[in-house]
């Protein structure tokens, strides 16, 4: 009865409408880019309870924790403490005289774009084609086997951010990648991480197109090439939001044409891409800030930073991140006022501190670069412990990614990337025994099946060889 | 060029300044004026570790070593906790001949010149006011090899021994002649290594021929050469045995090749690179030829180091092949002191401490002949390094350094802007 009633009803509401000569029109649709159209297929699945216990816990935000427990349930870091109770089945790891760090990040690499052997087939991390190319994606250019991960990963590296060269002013969108083998890009790309876009200061945009004749060829011509492409973006983001606007009106309009260039620059004034500026000096720092403020996005983080010591004030007031080597110095102009105390001296100021490799040698001990720059810092009486400096390989560039609630510190409710050391991270004697991602075992410098060689190395290297 | 000498002046004249103080105190060592007593530091010689040692310099030299030494000093420096070594070597450096690398007008290292190949002599652009020099030997580093790069065709020019001292200079202006039989070198010499081969001993040949008839080659009245003249010239020493041909080489094949080759024309080799030694280990301990290796090296980096290794030194060191360290990867220059590190990550992946510490010291102030003993031995002329801690530690700095019997400045362009922008940071 009731349903016949409310049948009923609804045909009567329906004849109603047509019976007012207006027939329905469809609700315009909003018709918008995909986002996110190579999605990651990563998938951990960790199960089960993993115990390390009593090592001593450098836990990624500065502090540190002699002899206590960690545990991991299904991938997550879910309690550290002493003594805790953990179910019979759980496998125990026996922590006691080791360290335990978070997995190390590095936010600069080039590994799979530029992968090993460097012939020149695989130099595919710079399209030095024209000056503002943000439709090119770094993921679109990663050799998976490039033999280089699995070397980073020996060292403790758990995600790595790869981005494009820095021959252009806006180079394009860089990746953000667990380090673990798979055979597609896909199956590296961290769930969920921003994307970010990399931008160059300096000398290397303005040496590429200045010999080729064309602008940039000099620092202010860097700056004319960033804001024209600012500007084209700014109307390109508007025209969108024309359209949105009129749809959600509910008035027809047409999308406007898709631009890959200018789509990318929207993401970045829309607050969805992350602008991680490759950029060695304070004057140049201050103008990319003054340009963020002209047309109003955020700059998450200044790479090379080689005078951040002398930024250090500016950085901690805007809260961009500075990007820095241990002690490079000297390749160009821009590097030459390296002091070792860079990164010790940016952290003093309250700034966000982070350390980066850039190279493929230096990404398999980011561990002593770290120590490095806390030892130039404590020879200037800062007092620094690995606890502190340990955060510059962590929790900092965890923060400068957009990731620093899922990695960069052993805390509860982070994913268990986690890295077991078989002395004080801080020494050069100091190797990484095992490392998990996501609770899963990728590293075990004792036991070589646990992380396969790429396929690049079968029937070249034997067996033994291969290991890091 | 007038612009850039405009642009250094100010920090050069600081330097000189700052220079001219350094000179005045090194001129009272020399005189006898400071003697120094180190007292019981762990003393690491080449061979073995001295613990809780003393060691007495004066006059430049260390005049005595031992325990409980009671010689009265100008100086005292507790020693506790603290080693001493050698003042290190990198065998393979540019310290001295590149400023600043994306300047082409301070690079000097290599020419593009076809006919000044063997006849480069990097001794000759050293630039002792470099502003790498006081950087790099306040971090240890007392002596460095200074290579030529090739340029315009496989030999690369004459390797220089230079001091890192309070006055840094030259101390070997041609230790022997350069060759690059890498890729690179391969690609100047017609892209394919049988023809780098054909060329290398055509060059040979012509060198040889030219050193047996000098007066005739120099009158035009032997037959054309491939090389120029004054490239023979270089390489008459060589081809005659009296000074080693350096060559740059990764791939074992390639190795086992330039064996062969110094075994035909009986040159003195020295090899450097030797990424796959590992592989042709006897054949190198047999030669007895010596290798320049950076051990942090071991990624693929191209198809003719796909067996890049980290424990390749190991097996160089277990073959009884003298090791000559330099490092740290492609950080030898600015950062040329950091062959240390490159020295404590082959001793963490298995070579033992005191050979990673004498491929830093002894064996090449006994390969190159230095004016030092590379060694802590009573006698020996002051060159060495009080370090903070373990000496290949990445934490570890050194609290003294002594390069030619002569104290060094610790100061440097890097620490004044350190501490220009410490003071101003700390006054907020």
């Amino acid at each position: 009865m009731n349903r016949l009633v409310s049948t009923g009803l609804a045909a009567a509401i329906a004849l109603g409408l047509s019976a007012c000569g207006e027939p329905e029109k469809a609700k315009p649709t909003l018709d918008l880019p995909n986002k996110n159209p190579y999605p990651s297929t990563y998938q951990a699945n960790a199960k089960g309870t993993l115990l390390i216990k009593g090592a001593n816990l450098l836990i990624g935000n500065g502090e540190e924790k002699a002899g206590t427990d960690l545990v991991v349930t299904d991938g997550k870091i879910v309690a550290l403490g002493q003594g805790l109770q953990v179910p019979a089945e759980a496998k125990v790891i026996d922590g006691a005289g080791k360290w335990v760090t978070p997995g190390l990040i590095d936010v600069h690499s080039h590994m799979g774009v530029y992968p090993a052997p460097g012939t020149h087939n695989h130099q595919d991390g710079n399209e030095m084609t024209a000056p503002v190319t943000p439709q090119v994606w770094a993921e679109h250019s990663v050799w998976p086997e490039d033999p280089q991960f699995e070397k980073a990963l020996a060292g403790g590296v758990t995600t790595v951010q790869v981005l494009p060269g820095s021959g252009n002013l806006i180079g394009g969108r860089g990746v953000t990648l667990k380090n673990v083998p798979a055979t597609t890009v896909q199956g590296m790309k961290f769930p969920g991480a921003p994307y970010s876009l990399k931008m160059a200061c300096g000398e290397n945009p303005k040496r590429v197109y200045g010999s080729k004749g064309q602008l940039p060829s000099t620092r202010m011509g860097n700056m004319a090439g960033y804001r024209a492409a600012w500007i084209e973006a700014r109307a390109y983001k508007k025209s969108w939001d024309d359209y949105i606007a009129k749809v959600e009106a509910g008035e027809e309009a047409d999308a406007p044409t898709r631009d890959l260039r200018l789509e990318t620059l929207a993401g970045v004034l829309e607050g969805d891409i992350r602008i991680h500026n490759h950029c060695y000096k304070v004057d140049e720092m201050a103008q990319m800030i003054d340009m963020s403020k002209e047309f109003g996005y955020e700059i998450a983080a200044f790479h090379h930073a080689i005078e951040g010591y002398k930024a250090a004030p500016m950085l901690a007031e805007t809260g961009i991140c500075a990007v820095m080597w241990a002690d490079w110095w000297g390749f160009k102009q821009e590097a030459f006022d390296m002091v070792r105390e860079n990164i010790a001296l940016v952290d003093y100021a309250k700034a966000c501190a982070v350390i980066h490799s850039d190279d493929p040698i230096q990404i398999q001990r980011l561990n002593q670069e770290v120590a490095k720059a806390m030892s130039a810092g404590n020879r200037l009486g800062l007092g620094l412990t690995a606890g502190d400096a340990i955060k510059w390989a962590t929790l900092n560039p965890a923060i400068s990614l957009g990731l620093a609630d899922q990695i960069g510190s052993l805390e509860a409710g982070k994913n268990a990337d986690i890295v077991l050391w078989d002395a004080n991270p801080m020494s050069v004697y100091a190797h990484a025994e095992k490392v998990w991602i996501d609770g899963v075992l990728r590293f075990d410098r004792n036991d070589a099946t646990v992380a396969p060689t790429s396929d690049f190395n079968l029937g070249i290297l034997e067996a033994g060889e291969v290991r890091p | 060029m007038k612009p850039l000498t405009q642009r250094l002046t100010q920090p050069v004249a600081r330097t000189a300044k700052f220079w001219l103080g350094a000179f005045s105190l090194a001129l009272a060592t020399a005189a006898g004026a400071e003697s120094i007593l180190i007292k019981g530091a762990d003393v690491y010689t080449a061979t073995d570790l001295k613990p809780a040692t003393d060691v007495y310099i004066n006059n430049g030299r260390i005049e005595a070593l031992g325990k409980n030494l009671t010689q009265s000093a100008d100086r005292t420096l507790d020693g506790k906790g603290k080693t001493i070594t050698a003042g290190l070597f990198n065998s393979s450096t540019h310290l001295g001949v590149v400023e600043v690398g994306a300047i082409e007008q301070t690079v000097d290292f290599y020419t593009e010149r076809a006919d000044i190949t063997a006849a480069l002599k990097v001794a000759d652009a050293f630039n002792p006011n470099s502003t790498l020099l006081p950087h790099n030997r306040a971090h240890g580093l007392t002596h460095a090899l200074v290579m030529p790069e090739a340029g315009a065709g496989l030999f690369a020019g004459q390797v220089a021994l230079v001091q890192l001292g309070v006055a840094p200079r030259v101390v070997h202006e041609s230790l022997g002649v350069a060759v690059d039989f890498t890729e690179h070198g391969v690609e100047l010499a017609g892209k394919s290594r049988a023809a780098a081969m054909a060329l290398l001993r055509q060059g040979l040949e012509d060198a040889k021929d030219y050193s047996a008839n000098r007066r005739a080659a120099l009158a035009g009245e032997r037959r054309e050469y491939s090389i120029s003249l004054m490239d023979a010239q270089a390489l008459a020493p060589v081809v005659n045995g009296e000074k080693p041909l350096f060559v740059r080489v990764h791939r074992a094949s390639d190795i086992r090749g330039i064996l062969a080759l110094a075994k035909t024309y009986k040159l003195k080799l020295i090899l450097a690179g030797v990424e796959e030694g590992w592989m042709v280990a006897e054949d190198i301990a047999q030669a007895q030829v010596p290798v320049i290796v950076d051990p942090i090296n071991n990624l693929p980096s191209g198809y003719e180091a796909l067996g890049a290794r980290l424990d390749n030194v190991v097996t160089l060191h277990k073959a009884g092949i003298t090791l000559l360290f330099t490092g740290m990867s492609w950080h030898n220059t600015h950062n040329a002191y950091l062959v240390r590190q490159s020295a404590g990550n082959a001793v963490a992946n298995g070579l033992d401490k005191h050979a990673a510490i004498a491929a830093m010291t002894l064996n090449p102030a006994r390969v190159f002949k230095a004016p030092v003993a590379g060694d802590l031995v009573q006698g020996a002329v002051a060159d060495l390094v009080l370090w903070d801690g373990d000496p290949l530690e990445v934490t570890t700095e050194p609290a003294l350094v002594m390069a030619a019997g002569e104290v060094v400045p610790m100061v440097t362009r890097a620490t004044m802007l350190r501490d220009r922008y410490f003071e101003r940071l700390s006054a907020k």
